[in-house]
């Protein structure tokens, strides 16, 4: 049984509009829509998608709406879904964007800015932490961590040019190992 | 030409980021220091308006800074740059699934975004910490809400909107 493209962008407006908090409850939704309702995706498959789309970068919410758009209906099928799964969240932002300009001096809005602000930044201690300990801590992982730290807070080269750099030193170092250790 | 800036930032937000919602964050903190497309205090508004609104966070705060830099437009090339790279990674690994996760640079390659992504968020974390060490009150609830959340985390909006609250109650 093969869906249709206007049926699965359609579905994926339903998951983006509902969709609310971390990318961490798309699983949940994922495995009601397409597995319990429709049976299209067995729950082994999300669990597997939902693995790769954290451990691939980009949005985790955005790499599983390709895996299923893509599983279903091949490239268009992840295009459509990726449409549908940005649709309601997209003018959202701009209604209360534009909305939020009006009200921007209002006091009681400023109140709430600021300590939806203050929020932002204790989620984002929150979340450097999770990624901390859901690591594999290995003297590598320390050596990276710091180097990382000093090149963007003290060298301020950017968080892409970091990467790039130590993604290549990673990988360079971790064939030398290797060669060396097929050697012996 | 601002719009190929756009397209190409977020093009690599897209594929450089990792870790969830907030990972982006560290990359809309350098543009806004480079280009100047919105302020820090606007970056901290767009990411509270991007994790109350419907819509993965990541993606909510391409769509706001797309806006702020150049309108409908922009928020849309912006929004959709950055899912660009999920696509084209989802296709190969789709092709070539069981092979992809044993391959040898894959693996190095994500051992070592992790620690860097973790460098990234740190660093972003003391970047907005900063003005908050002038702002007592902002101090106070902060160090309240990581009490709260250090033990048993919830959802982030949880949090969130506790703090907007107590932003409201506090000019009252």
């Amino acid at each position: 049984m093969k869906i249709s493209l206007l049926k699965l962008f359609l579905i994926f407006i339903k998951i983006g509009a509902i969709l609310l908090g971390g990318g961490y409850v798309i699983l949940p939704i994922m495995q009601s829509e397409f597995s319990e309702k429709r049976k299209l995706v067995t729950q082994e498959e999300l669990v597997n998608y939902f693995a790769l789309s954290q451990s691939l970068p980009g949005i985790i919410a955005a790499n599983m709406t390709m895996f299923i758009g893509y599983k279903l209906r091949g490239k268009f099928g992840a295009l459509s879904a990726m449409f549908g799964v940005i649709f309601v969240p997209f003018w959202c932002i701009v209604l209360l964007a534009s909305v939020l300009g009006k009200f921007v001096n209002n006091t009681y809005v400023q109140g709430a800015l600021w300590g939806v602000g203050v929020g932002v930044v204790a989620m984002i201690i929150l979340t450097t932490r999770e990624i901390w300990q859901k690591s594999n801590r290995t003297l590598y992982f320390y050596i990276i961590f710091l180097l990382s730290l000093i090149s963007i807070l003290i060298m301020k080269i950017s968080p892409i040019q970091t990467i790039i750099l130590f993604s290549i030193s990673g990988i360079l170092f971790k064939s030398f190992q290797r060669k060396r250790g097929i050697n012996k | 030409m601002i719009y190929l800036l756009l397209i190409y930032e977020f093009f690599m937000i897209g594929l450089f980021s990792f870790g969830g919602g907030y990972a982006t964050i560290p990359f809309l903190y350098h543009i806004s220091e480079i280009y100047g497309w919105y302020s820090l205090d606007e970056l901290t508004q767009m990411v509270a308006v991007a994790s109350i609104t419907p819509g993965p966070v990541g993606i909510n705060t391409a769509t706001y800074a797309g806006l702020k830099t150049s309108g409908i437009l922009g928020s849309l090339l912006a929004t959709t740059s950055e899912m660009i790279p999920s696509f084209i990674l989802v296709i190969i690994v789709s092709k070539i699934l069981n092979k992809f996760s044993e391959n040898f640079y894959v693996k190095v390659l994500l051992e070592t975004l992790k620690p860097i992504g973790c460098a990234l968020l740190a660093s972003v974390a003391v970047g907005l910490l900063k003005p908050t060490l002038y702002d007592y009150k902002a101090m106070i609830l902060l160090g309240i809400l990581i009490l709260l959340s250090w033990r048993s985390k919830k959802d982030p909006l949880y949090y969130l909107l506790i703090s907007g609250i107590v932003g409201i109650l506090l000019r009252l």
